[in-house]
């Protein structure tokens, strides 16, 4: 028989918790990736059809999300980059490895809130 | 000294449809009791026709590797003591089932023998035995202790997914002869591992790495295989 459907699910070690949240933000990045040319092509329409595009993205709520969007760039790239030196570095390791994510994970939200203060200031004073 | 529940997993092929969860009580007997010792009371004094493999009890042989409690572990090495009540012992995650806690381990043998797991040698032979420096000795520290229990392979995300993809286990193990100063194989190995089935398909859970009961590291052993493959590359 296949295999059997378990009534306890797998532990989810920290290792696993981090790629699935790295998939999901890969997810949203390309999902932004899409949006982001189908809003440029607009440009081959003419001046006008873009404008009229381009103002239904001022709305405060697409700032917002777009602080929210720093914060997928930063996870997924600064993610990656720890995933880059476990591959090729002695990152891999049962002892370290929850450490290098917290140092990650510091170095995410450091520069989210940095940007992100920043980004909310301009929105606040338009 | 008191009683531990155990949820056992119970299939068997001839009258189940679906497997099903059996509670069993195990009477803690004396200090230091591990889960094959409660799986061994259960079957010598409770239930005759529960299945379970079990051979060298000291954690060398690799045939209790168990879900327990949500992980991959030994059963023989497991204190009874650390685990949380109750004890939920599942078969390894996605292998086929034979029965209770026994699954199917040929397709994880096969991947084994697929990467060759045997010296080859410089020819021609020399008289006596082939030397190794004690530094090239010492790299195979860490990879040649794999007792083969599977509780690696089967506690990856990407090998549930891809039953194709050869595994933590098989590719520690090809590392073990890639890094062996004596092995000229390297060659024939690596092209075996150079595709989406192959090491790519390992994204660093990490799963491996918490499961294997000896303390290997098969997720470094795959990091050196793409350092291999890359740098054979450029
Ligand atoms: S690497 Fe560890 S967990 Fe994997 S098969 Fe070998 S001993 Fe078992």
């Amino acid at each position: 028989m296949k295999a059997y459907q378990p009534k306890r699910h797998y532990r989810w070690h920290p290792g696993f918790v981090v790629w699935v949240l790295h998939r999901l933000s890969g997810l949203g990045l390309a999902g932004y990736l899409i949006l982001h040319i189908w809003v440029l092509s607009h440009l081959m329409r003419g001046e006008a059809e873009f404008k009229r595009v381009m103002d239904t993205f001022e709305s405060p709520l697409i700032r917002l999300m777009e602080i929210g969007l720093l914060g997928l760039v930063l996870f997924h790239g600064l993610n990656g980059i720890r995933i880059v030196l476990m591959d090729y570095g002695p990152m891999a390791n049962k002892e370290s490895y929850v450490k290098y994510l917290a140092v990650t994970f510091i170095a995410i939200v450091v520069l989210f809130l940095i940007g992100g203060a920043a980004m909310l200031q301009t929105l606040l004073i338009n | 000294m008191g009683k531990v529940t155990f949820t056992i997993l119970r299939f068997d092929p001839e009258k189940d449809k679906k497997p099903h969860y059996q509670d069993y009580e195990v009477e803690i007997r004396r200090p230091g009791m591990m889960v094959l010792d409660g799986l061994n009371q259960i079957r010598w004094e409770q239930d005759g026709t529960l299945a379970y493999r079990r051979s060298c009890r000291e954690g060398v042989c690799g045939s209790d590797a168990l879900n327990i409690n949500g992980v991959n572990r030994l059963g023989c090495i497991t204190h009874l003591e650390d685990l949380k009540t109750p004890v939920v012992i599942q078969p390894l995650p996605s292998m086929p089932l034979i029965k209770d806690l026994i699954v199917d381990l040929n397709d994880f043998q096969d991947k084994f023998f697929l990467c060759k797991p045997f010296l080859i040698p410089k020819k021609p032979l020399p008289d006596l035995e082939q030397l190794q420096s004690p530094e090239d000795r010492r790299k195979l520290d860490g990879l040649y202790e794999c007792i083969l229990c599977a509780s690696c392979s089967s506690s990856c995300p990407s090998y549930w997914a891809d039953p194709e993809y050869l595994g933590p286990s098989a590719l520690l193990n090809i590392w073990r002869f890639v890094v062996d100063s004596r092995d000229v194989g390297a060659d024939e190995r690596l092209q075996l591992l150079n595709d989406r089935h192959g090491v790519w398909r390992c994204h660093t859970i990490l799963n491996c790495i918490e499961a294997c009961p000896k303390g290997l590291n098969p997720t470094q052993a795959i990091g050196g295989l793409k350092k291999a493959l890359v740098s054979a590359k450029f």
